[in-house]
């Protein structure tokens, strides 16, 4: 059904508010029932008597929507409850990003630098104050949840549709990082990947953001039609099997959605904020460093402005971080699972494109296809565990760390002896961090787990405290008799005997103590 | 995890340990002896249901160990052998007594 379009200008008193009114009971008589727009785009005033004009619209045509509202007029409608009893938009001011720098584009839009100061956001979708809406809402709840991110304070409009007005003052996106300084790759995949932990150890409060797990049922789905039945049926259980999770993940995190302001990292781009699994995350981010581009190594150029290969060592290096191994077989199979859903949601998103009736764009398909099944034939789940954890070095957060270890150590059929005593060992490393390492501030300690093939555990332990050696320590003399017992040294004595080796080193600012168990 | 299961009668006194004693849960076994260590004149601690020690516990013991020694004996029963260990490494096999 057509819009009744009506427009006031000028001034609506008392003197002409019963000729408008007139007019518009007129028009909204000849065509029954029809969604009326009031236009206020060059109206200055209203008084009481063409309020009452809105009211007599407002009960024939509950519907009523007023655009483009000055502030003066938004005022008087604030004032008198008009805002909260009907539809109201505001005027948006009108912004010129002739000739401005474009520092991104997205899905939903593109970003351009206006002044030193200032981004805006303009949105494709012409009709985008919803979607607006949507990010200032989730941007502003990451914001309370403690992430660091910037928050629009306006929306404007450009051109025929809206956009949102950020403060950045002087930010840098980590794409442009990587290509102006190569030579601190690590730190700059360190930066990002603390941010990616920070976002997904954050719990969002229940029915707040959308749920992965169901985004990625959904492409699960979609793909019933395109791929064999067994292999279909596998798919699907794989994403069911994955549990549901009240932490955040962002769901586009790619090196253009994080910023370097002055010493500060910020998230931006929070419309595609959602709850679930990190696993959901790691495919897009394989997607955006990878996937898009395995078929045309040129297209990261085109959408980063860094070449494959330096996508793909970032990723890499991200991937090592995140999961806190140096291991390639480790970071492959993640590396693998992830890639189940990042090819589905590129599959689907090519074929929604009509991407199977244009011949490269098919050959891309296939090709994604192939490894999807590939990589289903040798998967089992989508689940990984993480094997480095950063906790405060306090006492009560040995339990953390215990459980951590005692996760890994099931999972691998520890025998219960050696199993206490890597516990125990772990217990004295970390007690001795935590009460001397910072005493009498305070840090954080990292504790890494691997398994070899020997099989064997090897626990790593890292601080920024103090240097100290602990094994430089004489051992306490165990013959002595009770009396002549001291009460200290036992811990690091007990460690020393109970695991094969350990060893301690001081490398750039960090003790480091490794030890190791076979099992 | 530590719970502990006190029986007092006189001198004697009977504590069953059930859980872990580590670094968090040492203070609570030190606490519930403090009461009326110094008095007794024999001390059991029943390690049926102990699962785990640490340098921490040891301590504890050590330290219980002293002040019963004075007027007293402490005895510890059913270590089982992972434990056991631990105090054969530790030298505490020979300075406790162990049934």
């Amino acid at each position: 059904m057509e819009n009744i379009n009506i427009t006031l200008k000028g001034r609506i008193d008392s003197s002409n508010a019963p000729a408008i009114e007139q007019e518009i009971m007129a028009k909204i008589e000849d065509s029954s029932g029809a969604p009326v727009v009031i236009d206020m785009t060059d109206l200055e005033y209203i008084s009481s008597a063409g309020l009452r004009v809105l009211l007599k619209v407002k009960k024939s045509n509950p519907d009523l929507k007023i655009t483009n509202v000055s502030s003066e007029v938004y005022e008087i409608l604030d004032m008198t409850g008009f805002t909260e009893m009907m539809n109201v938009e505001k005027a948006y001011k009108t912004v010129s990003v002739e000739g401005c720098e474009v520092i991104g584009i997205g899905a939903n839009g593109t970003v351009y630098r206006i002044d030193n100061d200032t981004v805006v956001k303009a949105y494709n979708n012409a009709d985008a104050l919803e979607d607006i809406q949507h990010e200032r809402e989730v941007a502003r709840l990451a914001l309370v949840l403690g992430l660091p991110t910037a928050i629009s304070y306006d929306v404007v409009k450009v051109g025929d549709s809206y956009a949102s007005v950020f403060e950045l003052l002087n930010a840098r996106s980590f794409t442009k990082l990587i290509i102006a300084e190569p030579d601190r790759l690590d730190w700059i995949a360190g930066e990002f990947v603390k941010l990616l932990k920070q976002i997904h150890s954050t719990v969002v409060p229940e029915g707040k953001l959308p749920s992965m797990k169901e985004k990625a049922l959904d492409a699960a789905e979609f793909m019933r039609d395109y791929m064999p039945q067994d292999k279909y049926e596998k798919l699907v259980s794989l994403v069911k099997a994955v549990p549901e999770s009240d932490h955040m993940v962002h769901g586009d995190y790619h090196t253009k959605n994080v910023m370097l302001q002055g010493d500060e990292v910020l998230l931006i781009d929070m419309d595609t904020l959602a709850t679930g699994n990190p696993i959901f995350e790691l495919a897009y981010m394989y997607n955006a460093f990878q996937g898009y581009s395995e078929y045309d190594h040129e297209q990261i150029m085109r959408f980063q402005g860094y070449d494959f290969e330096t996508g793909t060592k970032f990723w890499h290096k991200v991937l090592s971080l995140y999961l806190g191994t140096d291991s390639d077989e480790k970071i492959r199979e993640v590396e693998d699972k992830a890639r189940i859903l990042g090819y589905i949601r590129m599959i689907r998103g090519s074929i929604k494109r009509g991407g199977l009736d244009d011949t490269k764009k098919k050959e891309e398909i296939d090709m994604w296809m192939n490894e999807l099944f590939e990589l289903l034939d040798k998967t089992d789940s989508l689940l990984f565990t993480i094997d480095e954890i950063e906790v405060e070095a306090t006492v009560e957060n040995l339990k953390e760390v215990q459980a951590f270890i005692d996760e890994h150590l099931e999972k691998v059929d520890c025998p219960v002896k050696a199993s206490m005593q890597i516990s125990l060992a772990a217990e004295e490393i970390f007690v001795n961090i935590a009460n001397y390492a910072y005493a009498p501030d305070k840090g954080n300690a990292t504790v890494r787990i691997e398994v070899t093939k020997e099989p064997a555990v090897i626990i790593t332990f890292v601080d920024q405290g103090v240097p100290y050696d602990p094994l430089a320590k004489e051992d306490p003399d165990v013959s002595l008799p009770a009396d002549a017992r001291k009460i200290g040294g036992l811990g690091i004595f007990l460690t020393k005997k109970t695991m094969d080796d350990v060893v301690y080193e001081y490398k750039d600012g960090s003790n480091i103590l490794r030890m190791k168990k076979i099992i | 995890m530590l719970n502990i299961n006190k029986n007092i009668e006189g001198n004697k006194a009977l504590y069953q340990l059930e859980g872990r004693l580590d670094t968090v849960t040492s203070p609570d076994l030190e606490n519930a002896l403090k009461e009326n260590i110094e008095s007794l004149e024999e001390l059991v601690l029943d390690f049926a249901n102990l699962e785990y020690i640490s340098s921490a516990g040891l301590r504890v013991l050590l330290a219980a160990h002293k002040i019963v020694s004075k007027n007293g004996q402490m005895k510890l029963t059913n270590v089982n052998s992972t434990i056991m260990e631990i105090f054969d490494v530790t030298g505490f096999s020979d300075i406790l007594t162990i049934e």
